[in-house]
């Protein structure tokens, strides 16, 4: 089987894959006790009332009819309006998600880079104080609570040396930039990304660093590599060209994992830091039976762990020869 | 012309109860173009002599004593990087037991042996050095278009026979090859064998053909040296070894490989386990195990005797050889309980706390 078919055959099954998620969806949030109006009644709905909005809302439709529907809308990419905000989901959570693609973007891309480096070195260097040392302090990043990170951070950087602000992204009152760049690219922005991506960034750190080292060690046992050195290649050769190049394969797969279970926001980081993502929207939502708004973010989050693993499909076959088209 | 000159050469491991002797004081001369088996059991240390000579150890090992002279060049006394740049490879390479774990998986053959050439050899192309690794594929048997393909790709004699290709590319004075055909069947394993032998012709570069196999180092080898407890016990040319060897281990060893004229040969195995080699002490290291053990092999470690032409044995009654002969090839001989040092202290000592237990 070449190469296109195997890209044409795994995009098919991305179709199947995400039609199977739509419809679990569905049919979950179809199934959670409580309906939106238990939370009008305590504001004095009267049944007349909660019956009318119960119509409007098309709760009243067969199941089938409203799952119709929702499929119809997902594709037309509306949401519907929230219960609460009674406002276009879409325009609610779109710009969430985007503050934590950027917030937690960063974070992953920071935490895969040092990562990798470090845990390749970790590997290379076995038995030394540089690898004795690096487990040490991968593991207290790892087991060192986020909001506890977050806060320690924020007492240095913030409180004592008054380098970053404290919370939020973007400083009260300065100008909200319509476009992308303007609203991301900002220095301002960025001096408000810095701490709450770095407490990611430390929390994500660990799992990149001790997958790569573990697997540099298996790798560096493997005969290829005393051969390599056998050819008297220099040793930066031999650690980066080889050595590290096929440590990283098992890594596109776990990399791809956390980054779709990360656009789910953090619910920590987002308090500590008050940054507007899509997990305090989350839990609001949950909480206030909102179930578009709520439905809207699973889709997302969901979205994102789907396609990672497409992509992370695709980037093996790139990076692994070795891989059948199977 | 002596090419490689190894005199009391001592590479011990580190490990937690002392020095693992995995080569202890071996001398062992070879001439340009020569062909030299290493023969012994796993364990015995013929892979650590191999490696010490391209000083390709793990980090716990450490030459910790005598001269490894390479062309006039004293290894042991080179930085790492006039190693790697002026011998590894250019002047010693090596074929690894298994070919398919050789390649590095994510290349192709062709860009793994490009890069070598081009890393030694700083006036060649690209397109110079593909070519020749198309030319030596075409040599060794292989479709010279599967420089393109991936080391998964290739069988398992075909692998070998690119990775004799690898070994080749920079007509090395010197091949390491540890048991390039044991993961072969043996009509493949045959066939490698000549091209090596053909290949090692036209480049006249000298080879370490290490084995257990005794009819490999048989058909390929000039000479042998059998190695024991990480010394070389015995050495002579190929001939000697196989018709008129001197050392009961030796002997031992004939007799566990079938000779395929003789229908009613009967295999015989020698008893026991290679030795431990943290510090192994006085005496003969392979007493033990020898049926034909006296009083002094178990307090004198033998030196080497000469019995011309270039015979060396490491063994106290080595002059015995008709006796020797005879009873080695009696299954009787190396029956296990007839073995062993009969007044040994340490064995009734063990007895002793036994029965002190109950």
């Amino acid at each position: 089987m070449g190469l296109r078919e195997y890209v044409v055959r795994r995009f098919l099954q991305l179709i199947v894959t995400f039609w199977a998620f739509f419809t679990l969806l569905f049919v979950l949030f179809r199934m959670m006790p409580g309906d939106p109006t238990s939370m009008f009644i305590l504001d004095g709905m009267t049944p007349e009332q909660r019956e009318q909005r119960i119509a409007e809302l098309g709760l009243d439709q067969p199941l089938y009819v409203q799952y119709v529907e929702y499929i119809r809308q997902l594709l037309t990419g509306d949401f519907g309006q929230s219960f609460i905000y009674r406002e276009p989901v879409t325009d609610i959570i779109l710009i969430r998600f985007m503050n934590t693609i950027v917030l937690m973007g960063t974070a992953l891309v920071f935490a895969y880079l040092i990562g990798v480096t470090f845990g390749a070195l970790m590997g290379w260097w076995r038995n030394s104080r540089f690898e004795r040392g690096g487990i040490i302090v991968t593991l207290m990043a790892r087991s060192s609570p986020e909001f506890w990170v977050g806060i320690v951070l924020l007492s240095v950087f913030v409180f004592w040396l008054g380098w970053f602000p404290s919370s939020g992204m973007r400083t009260t009152g300065g100008e909200l930039g319509g476009g992308f760049v303007a609203r991301y690219g900002s220095l301002d922005f960025l001096r408000h990304l810095f701490l709450p991506a770095l407490t990611g960034a430390i929390v994500y750190l660990a799992t990149p660093t001790l997958l790569m080292r573990s697997t540099m060690l298996d790798v560096l046992n493997a005969d290829f590599i005393e051969i390599k050195k056998a050819e008297g290649l220099p040793e930066r050769t031999v650690l980066y060209k080889h050595a590290a190049r096929n440590s990283i394969l098992p890594l596109v797969t776990v990399a791809a994992i956390a980054t779709g279970a990360a656009m789910g926001g953090s619910v920590v980081i987002e308090t500590v830091f008050n940054w507007p993502g899509m997990g305090r929207e989350m839990v609001r939502a949950v909480n206030n039976n909102d179930y578009p708004v709520a439905m809207a973010a699973f889709f997302l989050m969901g979205s994102v762990v789907i396609l990672m693993n497409f992509v992370a499909d695709l980037a093996y076959v790139y990076l692994d020869p070795r891989v059948e088209y199977e | 012309m002596t090419l490689l000159d190894i005199t009391n050469l001592k590479t011990y491991y580190r490990a937690e109860d002392g020095w693992v002797r995995a080569t202890d004081d071996v001398s062992l001369s070879i001439e340009r173009g020569e062909t030299v088996g290493l023969v012994g059991e796993s364990g015995s240390g013929k892979t650590t002599l191999a490696k010490s000579i391209i000083r390709l150890l793990p980090d716990n090992a450490e030459i910790v004593d005598g001269s490894v002279a390479f062309d006039g060049t004293e290894i042991t006394e080179l930085t790492d990087s006039e190693l790697r740049k002026q011998l590894r490879w250019s002047e010693i390479s090596m074929i690894p037991q298994n070919a398919m774990n050789g390649f590095d998986p994510v290349y192709t053959v062709g860009q793994q042996i490009v890069q070598v050439i081009r890393y030694h050899e700083d006036g060649t192309s690209k397109a110079e050095a593909r070519e020749r690794a198309r030319s030596l594929f075409d040599e060794l048997g292989i479709e010279p278009d599967r420089v393109d393909d991936y080391p998964h790709q290739f069988s398992g004699g075909m692998a070998q026979r690119a990775m004799i290709a690898l070994a080749l590319a920079l007509s090395p004075s010197l091949v390491l090859a540890d048991e390039p055909t044991t993961a072969l069947d043996v009509v493949i394993q045959d066939r490698i064998l000549e091209t090596i032998k053909k290949m090692q012709k036209e480049l006249n570069s000298a080879m370490i053909m290490i084995t257990h196999d005794m009819s490999v180092v048989s058909e390929t080898c000039d000479r042998i040296a059998v190695v024991y407890g990480g010394r070389i016990i015995e050495i002579a040319d190929a001939e000697t070894i196989i018709t008129n060897p001197r050392h009961p281990y030796t002997l031992g060893l004939r007799n566990a490989f079938p000779d395929i004229n003789d229908d009613d040969q009967e295999l015989i195995s020698i008893p026991g386990t290679p030795p431990e080699l943290v510090d192994p002490g006085e005496g003969c290291r392979f007493a033990p195990r020898c049926p034909f053990a006296e009083e002094a092999c178990w307090e004198v470690t033998p030196e080497p005797e000469s019995y011309g032409d270039g015979h060396e044995v490491e063994c106290h009654r080595a002059d015995e050889v008709e006796l020797l002969q005879t009873e080695a090839g009696k299954k009787e001989t190396w029956l296990e309980q007839e073995i062993g040092r009969p007044d040994d202290p340490t064995a009734d000592r063990a007895t002793a706390e036994v029965e002190s237990d109950d």
